[in-house]
């Protein structure tokens, strides 16, 4: 069909929404909807990846099966500042070697810092796709993006306290089916509004004082639910507040690194990694807001991440605050989290009566 | 060493420390030389031994890499032994020419992890993306121990001359062993495995026992090999890991096997030693992870029958 292709993007949290907006009003590709994924997603992904890789690795192997096996024709893969610029090259071999046949853009490729460059990696996606148009749609995307991060943090910040049970849940659904069915940046905008208001409305039986625990970690696990197995719920449930500084708004579209470098210079001299000037600064930020608790997430041997547990072991013995790190491999198991999230709960409700 | 005729003598001499780990083994020529241009004293620690490994492993975080572990080790001994302890911070040498993210942040690692200590830690900062060359960095880090610019400049100027002697009569020396006779067999590792005494060392010692000739991979035309693994692997960016992949490339007729030998859990080369193996068909690749175990008899068995392959396969057998 005019050389259009069915894209598909590795499955990505909320963000699934955002690039199908992009890619199919602004580039004029289809866009195939990844699968949600499922412990089957990640079990090809494992099988199908080298041994001590990150987990995130194996489950975007595994999600890009999924979008070839519902019908994508070209899988788009992003570039990385770690591990991840190399995703691309290394999935795009295994899948073939696999005998899986489709088309590959890896954003790496082209990762050379000129705009001409991305747009000719896009221009692979649809040869007829306007650039002025494709632009103004970036626009409305990166609102959209921001849009999303900030409906997730009313979310995870609120839903542990809702009267009726599951009202936060669905109007956050809803905000996202009004999404993925928009065609226009007023229909998006619409669609927020609506939410905004739907999910003020919503009645909450929140204490004067809730606990408040910040989340830390690595870029895609601490963000996808599936991937971390729901932890911010999980914790949410427990009657707390949860927040995460870290998402895509605050660190691809309003970054200032050189100035979170600033406030945590007494800590670190250099950036020591992608995630990890932002996670310092937020880790320290709750730290001195009085918070409860830190929840540090990152998938199973990933460098800057364990980079910085030095630094927030220091964090949290300067601030006198508990910091959990928690490790996903793709072992892990529901109920050992959940025991652990128990314990959690229980130290810093118990120390904040006694404090 | 070279010594440096027009330089005052230093009112109090500066002791540096150099832990023997990491980038040492790359940039153990350009370091000494350097300061001891400047006058300063070099305090390296001693090679890697269990001592080490054990106090790098407390010191550390449990899922950091062995090589982290073994840095920290090398730090920890130093401690209390010199004025400065050198850790530098090198992000990249441009696009698509970085370093593990491991070494952006060792400096800051180093001194959180250490932070009770009273020990002073020195640093220079290569990031080409951030307008940071390495000269640059050099001239920093000496203004920063009390010199002037100029001197700083020299000492560097000095220093790198030396290094690229040095790396030119070992790779002379390298290149030499791919025409000696008997099974060649390529060690593909970062300089910080392969030549740690503690664990690389041991496996190319035992392959020399076999009787086979180990050559190590990184030692090779870095220009050359940076141009070749761009053929090879497009997007591959990390500076070590193509130099490698360069290397691979360049000796590959010339070789009987290959041994890729990374330290659990390297981050590149969970990924680079996959793309190695699906790459370059044809020749024997033995996959190694090493780890602080200490039996290595383990080790020996799967050493000995690859061997064994390469002779059988070689018709010696």
């Amino acid at each position: 069909m005019n050389g259009v292709k069915k894209v598909s993007f590795p499955s990505f949290t909320h963000y699934n929404y955002a690039f199908k907006y992009f890619m199919e009003n602004g580039v004029g590709a289809r866009y195939i909807m990844p699968p949600q994924m499922t412990l089957r997603t990640l079990d090809r992904g494992t099988k199908a990846s080298p041994d001590y890789v990150c987990t995130p690795f194996k489950t975007t192997l595994g999600s890009m099966m999924d979008c070839l096996e519902a019908g994508a024709d070209t899988i788009f893969m992003s570039m990385g500042l770690c591990r991840l610029g190399y995703y691309g090259e290394l999935q795009e071999q295994i899948l073939r070697d696999m005998g899986y046949q489709f088309d590959f853009v890896n954003l790496s490729e082209y990762s050379t810092g000129k705009r001409r460059d991305y747009i000719k990696a896009l221009k692979r996606l649809n040869p007829r796709m306007s650039v002025a148009k494709m632009m103004l749609v970036l626009a409305e995307t990166v609102k959209l993006v921001e849009q999303l991060d900030e409906a997730e943090a009313m979310y995870y910040k609120n839903c542990g306290f809702e009267k009726v049970k599951g009202s936060c849940k669905t109007a956050i659904k809803r905000y996202h089916t009004a999404v993925e069915t928009a065609t226009t940046g007023r229909e998006l905008e619409a669609a927020y509004k609506k939410f905004k208001k739907e999910f003020n409305d919503i009645e909450l039986d929140k204490p004067e004082n809730p606990l408040k625990v910040g989340v830390v970690g690595e870029f895609l696990t601490a963000q996808d639910a599936f991937s971390n197995l729901d932890v911010e719920q999980k914790l949410a449930d427990m009657g707390v507040e949860v927040y995460r500084y870290l998402n895509a708004t605050s660190r691809m579209f309003h970054y200032k690194g050189k100035n979170l470098q600033v406030e945590t210079s007494e800590y670190c001299k250099y950036d020591m990694g992608p995630t990890s000037t932002i996670n310092i600064w937020a880790a320290k930020n709750y730290a001195s807001h009085s918070f409860d608790g830190i929840v540090h997430i990152k998938s199973a041997g990933c460098t800057p991440e364990i980079d910085i547990m030095p630094v927030l072991h220091n964090i949290s013995e300067d601030y006198k605050i508990p910091v959990l790190y928690l490790t996903y491999d793709s072992q892990t198991s529901d109920t050992g989290l959940a025991t652990r999230l128990e314990a959690f709960y229980d130290m810093i409700s118990m120390r904040k009566k006694v404090l | 060493m070279q010594k440096n005729k027009g330089a005052e003598p230093v009112k109090k001499k500066i002791t540096i420390g150099i832990p023997r780990a990491m980038l040492y083994y790359r940039y153990e020529v350009l370091w000494k030389n350097f300061f001891s241009i400047l006058g300063a004293d070099c305090v390296i620690s001693e090679p890697t031994n269990k001592e080490i490994i054990k106090s790098g492993t407390a010191a550390a975080i449990d899922e950091a890499c062995l090589c982290t572990k073994i840095y920290l080790g090398h730090v920890k001994s130093l401690i209390g032994k010199c004025d400065y302890i050198l850790i530098p911070r090198i992000s990249n040498f441009g696009i698509k020419r970085n370093m593990c993210t491991k070494f952006e942040a060792l400096y800051d690692i180093a001194c959180n992890t250490f932070r009770k200590t009273s020990q002073k830690f020195l640093t220079y900062n290569v990031d080409v993306i951030e307008d940071c060359p390495e000269e640059k960095a050099f001239i920093e880090m000496g203004i920063e121990l009390g010199f002037s610019k100029k001197e700083a400049l020299n000492a560097y100027k000095e220093a790198k001359k030396g290094e690229t002697e040095s790396l030119k009569n070992h790779l002379k020396a390298n290149e030499s062993l791919y025409k000696k006779n008997g099974l060649k067999i390529l060690i593909v590792a970062h300089s910080y495995v392969a030549m740690d005494s503690y664990i690389g060392k041991p496996v190319t010692d035992f392959l020399k026992k076999l009787g086979t000739v180990p050559i190590m991979a990184d030692v090779v035309d870095r220009k050359d090999a940076l141009k070749r693994s761009a053929k090879v692997s497009p997007t591959l960016k990390w500076e070590l890991s193509r130099e490698l992949v360069g290397s691979i490339d360049e000796h590959i007729d010339k070789i009987d096997g290959m041994v890729l030998m990374s330290a659990f859990p390297c981050g590149p080369d969970s990924m680079v030693d996959e793309m190695i193996i699906r790459k370059f068909r044809g020749k024997p690749i033995l996959n190694i992870t090493l780890d602080d175990q200490d039996g290595t008899a383990g080790l020996e068995t799967r050493l000995e029958s690859f061997v064994d392959i390469l002779r059988f396969k070689g018709g010696t057998l």
